[in-house]
């Protein structure tokens, strides 16, 4: 069953690849839109370049996790979730990992890109990439929610950006406080095991969630 | 053979404060098929979805061989396949990876799937259709993709919402030749139809909504 729902959200991707390359895209066109705006001061970028990729980052994953249940729900594959009798929290947890695979990972991947772009240190690139690599995965299960709350709504485009912001302010502080710990040249293993702490306690929970969330939002 | 009673017992449903149904009883056991009938609005659909237990009742219980079908103990989930409205395929799917997809929900297909997907398609006819995307199929052949979930499952209870709307004549006969074979097997189906097949299927009962 697992590889046959593997297969499944491969073939789903690959097949939009638009899927893959439209957040990359958006990413980057966002990230090069700051230094039109605030000029060529190398200083001021310095101190703000973090802040930015982590902004960017929350715009493209809200972006993807915004109408992430819409055409399952239309289609009428969330009913068939809720009412087959294998573990459709497996499968929402296998989902939840895709779309980060797919939508966060590329943006991680092309972090050393942009530190070049932006001649960010190499120990703060390499911070900026660690809270990434640990904190996408929590803002795309919360985006996830967010879609899975609003799903019974009509219009909801608005609503689940307006809900989800708020829960991504933890992440956002203890990232922000560890690349400003790093460029003082303080030590940042605190905010990392928090945020660490933060993954493994979301991402279990999530599916259950999810499935709980699903079935309200079925059920109006 | 299991023996399988379900029962409907005063049921009322409301949405949005507006009552959608109210006191449907239905008793049903092996064997025996369902069709429910009504004029648009009585509430065929939410019926056949708090059936499947993904709508609450506002009271009144259903009931599977005397436990309610909302209790963990149950198992209810583990006997019925509902077949929606709505296709539950994905556009993007071929048509027999949606069924490959689809078996993956269903712990009664566990092997030869791929023997069972291909059985399911040629008996309604839509084998020459299985590298076709979803989205190129015409109505009719969406409705026989989602229906051909039933030859591949051995679940008892059939919960099928509308589903002879946008199918051919032969397609039809198909389907209700697949609905006397279930009862033989002892299934229970339950279909909302604005379609009357009572005289091609025996041991059937009505439940008219809406009076």
């Amino acid at each position: 069953m697992i590889k046959n729902l593997i297969k499944k959200e491969l073939i789903l991707y690959f097949r939009n690849l638009n899927n893959i390359f439209l957040p990359l895209i958006f990413f980057f066109l966002i990230i090069s839109i700051f230094p039109l705006v605030l000029g060529p001061d190398k200083l001021l970028f310095n101190n703000i370049i973090p802040g930015v990729i982590w902004i960017t980052v929350i715009l493209t994953t809200l972006l993807s996790s915004n109408n992430f249940f819409r055409d399952d729900y239309s289609n009428g594959i969330i009913e068939m979730y809720l009412t087959s009798n294998k573990a459709v929290e497996l499968i929402l947890f296998l989902r939840i990992i895709a779309c980060w695979l797919f939508t966060c990972l590329p943006i991680i991947l092309f972090m050393p890109l942009v530190s070049i772009l932006f001649d960010i240190p190499f120990e703060n690139s390499f911070v900026i990439l660690i809270t990434l690599l640990i904190g996408t995965p929590i803002l795309i299960s919360i985006g996830i929610f967010g879609s899975a709350l609003t799903l019974g709504l009509a219009k909801n485009n608005i609503l689940t950006p307006i809900i989800v912001i708020p829960f991504y302010i933890p992440v956002l502080i203890f990232s922000a406080s560890a690349i400003d710990s790093v460029s003082s040249g303080l030590p940042y293993d605190m905010q990392i095991s928090i945020l660490m702490a933060l993954l493994f306690l979301i991402l279990p929970i999530m599916p259950y969630l999810l499935k709980y969330t699903l079935e309200l939002s079925i059920n109006n | 053979m299991d023996i399988i009673e379900i029962s409907v017992n005063s049921a009322t449903c409301h949405k949005n404060n507006n009552i959608i149904f109210k006191n449907a009883n239905i008793t049903l056991t092996n064997g025996e098929i369902c069709i429910i009938t009504g004029p648009n609005g009585c509430g065929k659909t939410t019926l056949i979805k708090c059936l499947c237990g993904i709508q609450s009742l506002e009271s009144g219980h259903i009931l599977m061989n005397n436990i309610d079908i909302q209790d963990s103990d149950c198992n209810y989930l583990d006997n019925i396949v509902y077949i929606g409205h709505k296709n539950s395929l994905n556009d993007d799917l071929t048509v027999s990876e949606n069924l490959e997809y689809l078996s993956a929900f269903d712990s009664t297909i566990d092997k030869n799937i791929a023997n069972k997907v291909k059985e399911a398609m040629e008996y309604f006819d839509i084998y020459k259709y299985r590298n076709f995307m979803v989205s190129a199929l015409s109505e009719g052949n969406k409705k026989k993709t989602s229906l051909a979930r039933l030859i591949m499952s051995y679940k008892k209870i059939w919960l099928l919402d509308e589903p002879l709307s946008s199918l051919d004549d032969n397609t039809i006969k198909n389907l209700i030749n697949l609905f006397s074979k279930q009862q033989k097997k002892g299934g229970i189906i339950i279909s909302s139809s604005h379609y009357n097949f009572s005289d091609s299927v025996n041991n059937f009962k009505f439940f008219k909504m809406g009076s």
